[in-house]
């Protein structure tokens, strides 16, 4: 049981920081596919970086980790440029844009890190290997019958997304910048009247999310795979779309959605190891969580409120 | 010249195919309600959109307070006090009053000390008493959606008047509201003049200028005509300046010759989407050669009327023949092709394919049909043939010819092209559903000439109308709607315009 919340929040709270990261540019009215691309990139940017650095550290150093996810963010940032160049400046399509973002990003990172590493160990591996990350208890809380599992066994990435989360929900819901990017995902013209840079708040909370995204992709990279490959682009970005979906596209809303879907699959998992199922079972209980996805999907569909502006080019001249 | 607080010195804009303002120059005193009256597509919008900095002039200069002045944005023209309520709100509408006012120019205060956030409760005090000052009745906590359209323009004045405007320019600001809440807006105007603020008002309606206007510009075809002194002047002075020719304020009509029953509709009763009966049991006659004119006060049924004969609606009870022939339960197509022609109220959503071109739309009716399409492909040369012929007869403005797209297009010369497409079809029975809404009165006096003559030719004719002018002027036969009742059905030499105006109420048999 205590296995479920600890899996279980090391996987929602990664999801939770692409969906917040997703939020942000569909709130601004910038329809964000893309995603799993931003998150892909990122955390391959973060691989890099924590392969380069490694070799300075002591083997057990925890910095590489930091570092990674300091770089992971600035990839996925300019990383989602693309996007937003697309989007913003040329009025592409967002929808087409977010998938060509998507399948682009996996080109160049399985390129690249095969790229990297002949030129770093001379073999074309596609992967970076990266180790884990340490796990730390909290004292009292963790000692909590049942829900004490939530605090058992942390990876210091889980604080730092809440602490994230925190800050950018009141960037989002109390500050100048996030009052006109709501407005600017619900009425652009209304924002460009009063005098507000509709693309500039679009810019600015696509990049958002796209950095957000490439700490959402490096903290996987960390828990549960230990290493970078191509295996990344696993669907948790779009996992995350749906997460903000049912969410309402509302930051605390969506934090009860990740945790659900975070506990659906550890519970699945252990689930499987419960009832002793030969192993390849595991795949089947993987699924919970999508499975899940297309149940609420219908049940929530009807009465979700997206931006109304999201998905619309800005086009200053159209009334 | 140091009098006017701004001036505007041949002005000239073009747009591709149009001169929208041709070497026009205004100037405007501090204090004053000053009037630019224009046909639709005059060029009114487009010389305070220069005012207002979106748009620039290709030639000419404006002054604002003596000092030359060159806007690159609504922000240029704001830093200058300036401030526009547009036709279309810019509201955003899950916002609450107040933060819509706010965007842009925030109040902002210290969290804790030191996290920068917007100060709401400030902003909500400061927008009560503004509010206050100037008699809006407005309570800045509401949501946007929440709240009536009158509602949502003093939202637009209390923008303006949030930002330190001195000079407020407001774009057409009566064609969305009542005839209560356009009283209502006069006296809030009056109030902003009375606190010295400078007023331009965007208009085509003659008797608000007459009501609450000192000076008056007239513009046509995007020139100047003159500049008036309102109580100088008398309306229709104003209205032939406007149109560029003699207008009619009064309709001349002929008797009519009226023939066979055309339309009978017998116990019709039409559901809302809650089941609850809209139109109840109403019967009704319209023969050839004649207008029946339904009168009511909007809401009362009669548009259900109109979309359960031509078949949007379907009827829950009683039955419509045309001709003899019984259309109860026809599909829209058919009753179409045997001869209904109508033109909806909404002429943007029902009416036209906003982002089609002008020549497909005026297809609508019949790309069907040999010469416009053979074995189902189309033939585009005939399609632009018609349209060119169309344009022409009904005088349709459009800056791209038959490539026009209709979204671009004046809302009167939509509806010219919406009435040519539907006159053209030589109908047994025309339904025209507020034909005249939002229009000026040149184009009101052509649409009520064709109306006349499509009576004249022998069509049966429906006309439904929330203007009580509109329906004594041209109606053969009056029925009267309230509450989906029709209260009174009477030839209209039988009828005062007192006596439909009770009736209208609710008011049966005295």
């Amino acid at each position: 049981m205590t296995k479920v919340f600890t899996d279980g929040l090391s996987f929602a709270l990664p999801l939770l920081i692409m969906a917040v990261g997703a939020i942000y540019s569909e709130k601004s009215g910038v329809t964000n596919l893309a995603i799993e691309g931003f998150q892909g990139f990122g955390a391959f940017i973060g691989a890099l970086a924590a392969i380069l650095v490694m070799p300075y550290f002591a083997k057990s150093s925890q910095v590489p980790i930091y570092i990674a996810m300091i770089f992971a963010a600035v990839g996925g940032g300019v990383y989602a440029c693309l996007h937003a160049l697309l989007c913003i400046n040329f009025k592409a399509n967002q929808v087409i844009s977010g998938v060509v973002v998507n399948i682009l990003a996996v080109a160049l990172t399985t390129f690249f890190t095969s790229a990297a590493n002949t030129a770093l160990t001379g073999t074309a591996s596609n992967k970076f290997i990266l180790g884990v990350s340490n796990r730390y208890s909290i004292p009292l809380l963790s000692d909590i019958p049942v829900i004490g599992g939530l605090f058992k066994k942390m990876y210091p990435f889980e604080w730092i997304i809440i602490g994230l989360v925190v800050v950018f929900w009141y960037l989002m819901y109390k500050t100048r910048y996030g009052m006109r990017l709501r407005a600017c995902g619900e009425n652009p013209q209304a924002l460009d009247a009063a005098g507000g840079d509709v693309v500039k708040t679009r810019w600015i909370a696509v990049i958002i999310s796209g950095a957000l995204s490439g700490i959402g992709g490096i903290c996987f990279a960390y828990s549960i795979m230990a290493n970078f490959s191509p295996s990344i682009y696993m669907g948790y970005g779009y996992l995350a779309i749906a997460a903000m979906i049912f969410g309402n596209w509302n930051i605390p809303a969506t934090v009860v959605v990740c945790l659900v879907f975070g506990l659906a699959k550890a519970g699945g998992q252990q689930m499987c190891i419960a009832m002793k199922l030969p192993g390849n079972y595991t795949d089947l209980f993987n699924m919970l969580p999508y499975v899940l996805t297309m149940l609420l999907l219908i049940f929530f569909s009807k009465r979700n409120h997206p931006p109304q502006a999201s998905g619309q080019p800005w086009d200053q001249s159209r009334r | 010249m140091d009098e006017y607080i701004v001036e505007m010195r041949h002005i000239t804009k073009r747009f591709p195919g149009i001169i929208a303002n041709d070497d026009v120059s205004i100037g405007i005193r501090q204090g004053e309600v000053f009037a630019l009256l224009g046909e639709n597509g005059a060029g009114k919008s487009t010389l305070m959109s220069m005012l207002f900095g979106m748009y620039r002039p290709d030639l000419g200069e404006i002054y604002v307070r003596g000092e030359k002045v060159d806007f690159h944005s609504a922000n240029d023209a704001t830093a200058k006090n300036i401030g526009m309520v547009h036709q279309h709100f810019k509201l955003v509408d899950n916002y609450t009053i107040a933060e819509n006012i706010v965007l842009g120019v925030e109040p902002m205060t210290r969290k804790l000390g030191f996290l920068p956030a917007v100060n709401m409760k400030e902003a909500n005090r400061e927008i009560e008493k503004l509010s206050k000052e100037y008699g809006l009745e407005v309570n800045p906590r509401n949501l946007i959606e929440d709240v009536p359209v009158s509602v949502r323009q003093r939202v637009e004045i209390l923008k303006m008047l949030y930002r330190q405007a001195e000079i407020m320019i407001f774009d057409e600001p009566t064609a969305v509201l009542t005839p209560s809440e356009i009283e209502f807006l006069l006296k809030i105007i009056d109030s902003l003049r009375k606190a010295g603020k400078t007023i331009i008002l965007i208009t085509h309606k003659i008797e608000e200028i007459k009501q609450i206007a000192d000076r008056c510009a007239i513009l046509c075809r995007g020139k100047l005509v003159d500049v008036l002194d309102v109580n100088s002047a008398s309306a229709q002075e104003m209205a032939n300046m406007m149109v560029g020719r003699e207008v009619d304020l009064v309709t001349h009509k002929s008797e009519p010759h009226i023939g066979k029953e055309v339309l009978n509709v017998q116990g019709l009763t039409v559901l809302d989407e809650n089941k609850f009966p809209v139109v109840k049991d109403v019967s009704f006659c319209v023969r050839a050669g004649e207008i029946f004119a339904i009168a009511g006060v909007s809401g009362n049924g009669q548009t259900q009327i109109a979309d359960a004969v031509c078949g949007l609606e379907e009827a829950a009870q009683g039955s419509i023949t045309l001709n003899g022939q019984d259309i109860t339960h026809t599909s829209i197509r058919k009753r179409a092709e045997r001869g209904i022609s109508y033109i909806p109220e909404d002429r943007q959503s029902t009416g036209t394919v906003m982002d089609f071109q002008l020549s497909e739309n005026l297809a609508l009716r019949r790309y069907g049909r040999e010469p416009y399409s053979k074995k189902g492909i189309l033939n585009f040369t005939k399609i632009r043939e018609n349209a060119e012929e169309l344009i022409d007869r009904y005088d349709i403005r459009c800056a791209q010819g038959p490539k026009t797209i209709m979204r671009s297009m004046s809302g009167g010369n939509q509806q010219k092209a919406i009435i040519g497409r539907e006159i053209e079809e030589h109908s047994d029975l025309i339904i025209f559903v507020q034909p005249t809404r939002g229009l000026d009165i040149g184009a009101i006096e052509k649409i009520h000439n064709q109306i006349l003559a499509e009576r004249d030719r022998g069509a049966a004719i429906l006309l439904i109308s929330l203007e009580l002018s509109e329906v004594m002027e041209l109606a053969d036969t009056i029925g009267v709607i309230f509450s989906g009742e029709m209260l009174k059905i009477a030839p209209a030499s039988e009828l005062t315009r007192n006596e439909v105006g009770r009736y209208m109420m609710g008011v049966k048999e005295a």
